[in-house]
Formats: C-alpha cells, sequence, structure tokens
C-alpha cells in the first residue's frame, strides 16, 4: 500500500492537471417542422418537443418536413436544403466539455439570410422559425449529443 | 640485561600488532625464551586481544545490517535495466532517512494547495450573462429578429419578422 500511494498522487495530479477531453464529433438534430393552424395534427416523432412546442407557440398543427442527424467536426460546415431554395450551413466552430459552439447561417442563393452564433448543451433546443412556408410557417429545431 | 628488556619491551607491542621489521623481530623473538617478564607482557597483550575481539566478533554474527542489504539490492537494482515502473518507483522511492524528510513537506504543500486550489476547483463563479446566453450573436439584413431564452424549458427561440425589406416576394 505504501509503494502505491506515490503513483495513487502521481495518476490524481495527471487526472486533474489533464482532465478528460471532450470527443472531437457532434452529432446535431436538425428537424425541419411546417407549424400551422390548419388541422390539429401533431407528428408523432415530435412527441419530445411537443411540451415546448405548446409552451411556446398557439399553433395546432406541426409537421415534420425533414429530419436530418448530422456529425459536426470541427470547423467543418455542413448544409442542409430546408425549403424553398434555402438552405441551413451549421459549423462546429468550439467544443468544450459539456457545451458545443455552433455558427449557423441560413441562406438564398449563397446570400446570408441569418447569421447566427449559440452555444448549445445536450437537452437543450434552439428553435429558429418565422418565414412563412404554406399556410404556416418553418420552424428548425436545432439539438446536440455529445 | 635489564637495557636489552627495556629495549625489547617498547618493541613487544610492534611486534605482536606484526609491525616490527625482520630484524626487530628476531631480536624480540631470541629475548623472550630467556625472559620471563616480556614473556608474561606478551601473554597479557594477547590475552587482553582475546578479551574485546570475542565479543566483538559475537556481535558482528549477530547484526544484520539492513542498510548495509538496502545498499546492495539498490546497487543490484541498478545493475539489471529497470522497467519504467521500477524507475517511476525508484525516483519516488527515496532512501529510509530522506523520505521523511521529503514527503512530510510535499504532503504540507500538497495540503495547502488543495486548500487554495479547491474554491477555484469546487465553487466556481456564476458565469456571466453573456456566458449563460445560448445565443451570441445574430444578425439578418433582412429580418426583424427577436431572441427568447427558457431556462426552464431549456429552450431558446430565434425568431424572423419578415420586415418592410422582405427577402424576396417568392418567399
Amino acid at each position: 500500500m505504501k509503494k502505491r500511494t506515490p503513483l495513487l498522487i502521481l495518476v490524481l495530479t495527471l487526472f486533474f492537471a489533464f482532465p478528460p477531453m471532450a470527443p472531437a464529433q457532434v452529432q446535431t438534430r436538425l428537424r425541419v417542422i411546417e407549424a400551422s393552424n390548419v388541422g390539429g395534427v401533431i407528428d408523432p416523432s415530435l412527441k419530445d418537443l411537443h411540451g415546448q412546442l405548446g409552451s411556446l407557440f398557439r399553433y395546432t398543427s406541426y409537421r415534420l418536413l425533414r429530419d436530418e442527424r448530422l456529425n459536426l467536426s470541427s470547423n467543418q460546415p455542413a448544409s442542409v436544403p430546408i425549403h424553398e431554395g434555402r438552405s441551413i450551413e451549421i459549423t462546429q466552430v468550439g467544443l468544450q466539455a459539456n457545451r458545443v459552439e455552433l455558427r449557423v447561417r441560413i441562406r438564398r442563393d449563397g446570400a446570408d439570410l441569418l447569421n447566427t452564433q449559440v452555444r448549445l448543451s445536450p437537452g437543450r433546443t434552439v428553435l429558429i422559425g418565422g418565414p412563412k412556408h404554406g399556410e404556416g410557417v418553418v420552424i428548425l429545431a436545432l439539438s446536440a449529443n455529445f | 640485561m635489564k637495557d636489552s628488556c627495556s629495549s625489547i619491551s617498547q618493541l613487544l607491542e610492534r611486534y605482536f600488532d606484526r609491525q616490527a621489521t625482520d630484524e626487530e623481530r628476531s631480536l624480540v623473538e631470541r629475548h623472550l625464551p630467556v625472559c620471563q617478564t616480556c614473556h608474561k607482557r606478551l601473554r597479557a597483550l594477547e590475552g587482553l586481544r582475546k578479551a574485546i575481539k570475542t565479543p566483538v566478533d559475537e556481535a558482528l554474527k549477530e547484526e544484520t545490517f539492513p542498510w548495509v542489504w538496502e545498499k546492495i539490492e539498490r546497487e543490484i537494482r541498478l545493475g539489471k535495466k529497470p522497467s519504467w515502473q521500477e524507475s517511476v518507483r525508484s525516483w519516488l522511492d527515496l532512501s529510509p532517512i530522506s523520505r521523511k524528510k521529503v514527503w512530510i513537506p510535499a504532503v504540507v504543500t500538497g495540503i495547502i494547495l488543495i486548500l487554495v486550489a479547491s474554491p477555484l476547483l469546487f465553487f466556481k463563479k456564476p458565469p456571466s450573462y453573456l456566458e449563460r446566453s445560448v445565443v451570441e450573436y445574430v444578425e439578418s439584413g433582412v429580418y426583424n429578429v427577436m431572441v427568447y431564452e427558457s431556462e426552464k424549458a431549456k429552450v431558446t427561440v430565434i425568431w424572423l419578422f419578415e420586415g418592410p425589406q422582405n427577402e424576396s416576394p417568392a418567399s
């Protein structure tokens, strides 16, 4: 036991000096939702978001248009078409133990319609909504898992 | 005879200690059979040596000298190439004399460092609003933007209002 004590001290020192590093890749989920007051259908695949959507918006119908899971590496942008010629480009620009920084751009014909940077922690959702789509609006739900 | 005995008695201790020259030794050896006094003195010196040497020899036989064995073991360890674990251990494992001298201050220093560092490690100051905020920045030349953050629902909303300078009539 006595002989193991210095090794234990060394291991603990190294652990506190170099804490375990966060994974380099982050899995991000992007859901494109059409929200409207036409009908009262809530897509079953939006069950986990229903509480948040219902507490924030007064739409009666939520329909999932697209569900993408993106494995984002650092500074490698991933682009996903959303609707009516618009696309969303997501780039992981920073990663800490419990938080990822994502730069989000919504573009149309190469021009930025929206440029933002958000910090996401596991379990947190960012909703980007507003642009008209059909009878309602489009809402992008962005969450990260790491 | 007396003068001769007196000069021999000066040589007797050197003879006894085997430090006498060949000439001195033969002089003593010629004198001893004829001089009872010198003969007795030599016997007395032999008795004295025996009286001192015997207990010392016995004590030496009983003594194991742990420090000698430690030194030998260390020499053996140094002789063969040690593994990296042994190298680390020997680097940390100091001699029994200095071990206390090193470890006690080391442990005390460690405790002081932990006491000093623990407020930084365990009682971090709460992050500022900017650090807590989910949205770092948002900009749009097309939309008016509203940001709403709900800590309870763990959701952040970036809502885009179409302003007078709409992105295009087609949208």
